[in-house]
């Protein structure tokens, strides 16, 4: 694998990153549902995702960078099968409404789980590593990713303030904190 | 409240990892994975109703 196709690859992976935080924010603005902590537990971590492949962009692709990923993404996935497991009895209707007939949490466990294995593909791959010593310069493509990614991560600390205020963040949230009218 | 730090930690981390260098973005990296891991921690408290 080349560096140019690898660097493409790692661009593509931060488009499909900003899809996934796009998805979360029509699920919460067009359907009304507010997301519970862990489920921003599991938001921050898909935002965190994007660390690796910015790196990657910026200095240059190194094993370390997808480590940083893989880290994020074991994380992750560790906090969707948490809540997997709190709804798995017989007879919980579960958290939030579902998607194609999977919850959430359970999409977001996929979707890590999708991550860890296409990081460990990248890395089967050592030819992207080699240095030829020239600078590889920053594409368009890479560049509005990058952007893209850093915009809907700030947006989210917008809209969890909103949701959560200055307090805790209830457990099943039902409205946006700051935005309620005193008595 | 800490969701939202979180969140802003996050951008913090991409905007190093984006205009600053690569070893405070790591540092960042690593400050805020473990942030997320202490913040799951304190929540995780309910017992899972499970048996195998």
């Amino acid at each position: 694998m080349t560096r140019s196709l690898a660097l493409a690859l790692n661009a593509l992976g931060l488009y499909a990153i900003a899809l996934v935080l796009l998805v979360a924010f029509a699920a919460q603005l067009l359907l009304h549902e507010l997301p519970c902590p862990l489920c921003l537990l599991q938001r921050i971590q898909f935002a965190m995702l994007a660390v690796g492949p910015i790196l990657n962009v910026r200095f240059g692709l190194r094993p370390s960078h997808y480590a940083v990923s893989l880290l994020t993404a074991a994380t992750g996935a560790a906090f969707a099968a948490r809540q997997i497991l709190l709804h798995v009895m017989p007879g919980d209707p579960g958290y939030g409404s579902a998607l194609l007939g999977y919850h959430y949490y359970t999409w977001a466990f996929i979707g890590f789980a999708v991550a860890i294995i296409a990081l460990a593909i990248m890395l089967l791959f050592n030819s992207q590593f080699r240095d030829d010593g020239k600078p590889q310069p920053v594409g368009a493509l890479a560049g509005t990713a990058v952007g893209l990614v850093i915009a809907l991560t700030a947006l989210n600390v917008i809209s969890t303030l909103l949701e959560c205020g200055f307090g805790a963040c209830p457990d099943n949230p039902v409205a946006y904190e700051l935005l309620k009218r005193g008595p | 409240m800490e969701f939202t730090a979180l969140f802003l930690a996050v951008t913090i981390v991409m905007v190093a990892a984006w205009w600053g260098t690569r070893t405070v973005a790591l540092a960042l990296f690593a400050a805020t994975l473990l942030a997320c891991i202490a913040t799951y921690l304190h929540h995780a408290s309910d017992a899972l109703q499970l048996s195998f």
